[in-house]
């Protein structure tokens, strides 16, 4: 599992994609996020110190996944990614949100429900993040 | 042979004379005497027997009784007699307890109705409360340490296990009747949103009262060993159901273990993140320096509001895994599987009220104790229906 801010990725399979296409600085929120979500088989936007962002994080390293994990609280720019997800989710609040192969699965209840009625599974399979 | 309190209410003023005459055994004890005294006191220590002849006074004030089991025999007038006043204030003593008796009396009966106005007013105002939408705070409730928030969710709770037990009375006759798949789904969907139900009337009370939930203080003791984030812990009740339902097939048997790994490890996620509030609550309580320990309350409180979400999480977590039961089972399947659920907690609750209601005297006999455990059984099965038909 990792821990990133958005300016450096360590994460192998998109190690270019952040830094790719300069102006990055300007982007708009909702292209970041989109642009973010899209990078990583399994994203997570979390806050460091929020125990349900600890829950979901726990979840996936119990199956075996390895999220890529940004903590909206320490990024610069991280406010504006947080209401771009409330709005997103339809209020509320704006994480931990999952994106599973650039797709929105949801918050904490979305992802559990779809844990439990089996779907998850096939979903992180799909996107390359589960083995057999 | 003594009833201390009495089989019959007697009208009478309470002049009364003893029963018996000294040499009476006690089976001469006529509880159709005319000694109001004797069956209105609690609190007259003396047996009837023991009590002294009257005098043959008393005799013209009171209408002569029948014989019958034996009750005023000639021999009172044999009898010993006692000094008057000794008598007089006997008497008095017992006129006076027939008295308080009496008043006691009274006072319980009107406690019981300004309870009973004091529970309609109650309910009114919860379905005001409801219609309106607004949740009540403060107000009348009684038994000072319960909030309105949970005080309501009790009352909630209690109307929600009535319908349970009709819903499962009708799951047992749809069960064997053998209604069509048609009509046993009507009533197995019932039943699911019987459940769905309840978890939404957790959610509202955990924006009151977290801590009631998540305490279990709206459940039996019992039930609270095995409290869960203010419920059932679902992988248990999965392992529990593996061995009581109907034989599946080999598809639905990877979904019921598939349903319990999945639900085993939502637990466990929701567990850790509870374990980190709780871990980093400790901190913040601890660290509180007395200059700015106002702060460190105000964090503490924002941080206990989280707790709100996981008992949110762990009632969805419920939800979610008895539609998935439903998903993986055909309805007959669905119908019987829901009457073991709703019998296990029967049974659980069952055991709270006999644990509550067992003898507690160490000197009993060891073969007393198994009669009482065996007629308490007897009383609670009587309420709930067979297990045999599993």
């Amino acid at each position: 599992m990792q821990f990133q801010p958005e300016t450096h990725s360590y994460y192998s399979a998109s190690s270019v994609v952040i830094h790719g296409g300069g102006g990055v600085a300007a982007a708009d929120p909702f292209e970041r996020v989109v642009r973010l979500a899209s990078g990583s088989a399994v994203v997570v936007f979390s806050v460091s110190t929020c125990c349900m962002c600890h829950a979901v994080k726990r979840l996936f390293c119990g199956m075996g996944v390895s999220p890529t994990v940004y903590e909206l609280d320490q990024d610069p720019r991280g406010k504006e990614i947080e209401r771009v997800l409330s709005q997103l989710l339809g209020g509320g609040s704006a994480v931990p949100v999952v994106f599973i192969g650039g797709k929105l699965v949801g918050a904490m209840d979305r992802v559990m429900a779809s844990h439990i009625s089996g779907n998850l599974v096939p979903l992180l399979k799909e996107a390359g993040a589960l083995w057999l | 042979m003594f009833p201390s309190w009495p089989i019959r209410f007697h009208h009478h003023t309470p002049v009364g004379s003893s029963k018996s005459g000294g040499g009476g055994g006690g089976g001469e004890e006529s509880t159709d005497s005319g000694s109001a005294a004797n069956t209105l006191s609690t609190t007259v220590p003396e047996s009837p027997v023991s009590t002294k002849p009257s005098s043959s006074d008393h005799h013209h004030l009171q209408p002569p009784q029948m014989d019958g089991a034996g009750g005023f025999s000639q021999s009172h007038q044999t009898a010993g007699r006692q000094t008057p006043e000794k008598t007089l204030r006997r008497l008095a003593q017992n006129r006076e307890a027939a008295r308080k008796s009496r008043l006691r009396k009274k006072a319980y009966v009107q406690q019981l109705e300004s309870s009973r106005i004091r529970l309609t007013q109650l309910e009114q105002d919860l379905h005001r409360a409801r219609s309106q939408g607004i949740f009540l705070g403060g107000g009348g409730v009684a038994g000072g340490s319960i909030s309105s928030g949970g005080a309501i969710f009790d009352m909630e709770y209690a109307r929600w296990l009535d319908e349970d037990l009709r819903h499962m009375s009708e799951l047992r006759t749809a069960v064997q009747a053998h209604l069509t798949d048609g009509d046993l789904r009507v009533i197995v969907d019932a039943y699911i949103s019987h459940y769905d139900e309840i978890f939404r009337l957790k959610g509202v009370a955990a924006k009151s009262d977290v801590f009631h939930l998540i305490t279990g203080m709206w459940a039996t003791p019992a039930e609270r060993c095995f409290l869960w984030m203010g419920g059932f812990r679902p992988s248990d009740l999965i392992k529990m159901l593996i061995s009581q339902l109907d034989p599946l097939t080999e598809q639905q048997i990877m979904g019921i273990y598939g349903l319990q790994q999945t639900s085993q490890q939502a637990e466990d996620a929701l567990s850790q993140g509870l374990e980190q509030l709780q871990q980093s609550l400790i901190d913040t309580i601890a660290n509180g320096s007395i200059n700015d320990s106002m702060h460190h309350m105000a964090v503490a409180l924002g941080k206990l509001a989280n707790l709100e979400g996981f008992v949110r999480q762990a009632d969805n977590l419920r939800q979610q895994t008895l539609h998935q039961l439903r998903r993986i089972l055909t309805v007959r399947q669905a119908a019987r599987c829901f009457l073991v659920i709703g019998e296990y907690y029967g049974r659980l609750r069952a055991l709270s009220s006999l644990w509550a209601s067992r003898p507690r005297e160490a000197l009993q006999m060891a073969d007393d104790n198994s009669c009482q455990t065996t007629t308490d059984l007897h009383m609670v099965q009587s309420s709930q229906n067979q297990f045999s038909n599993f």
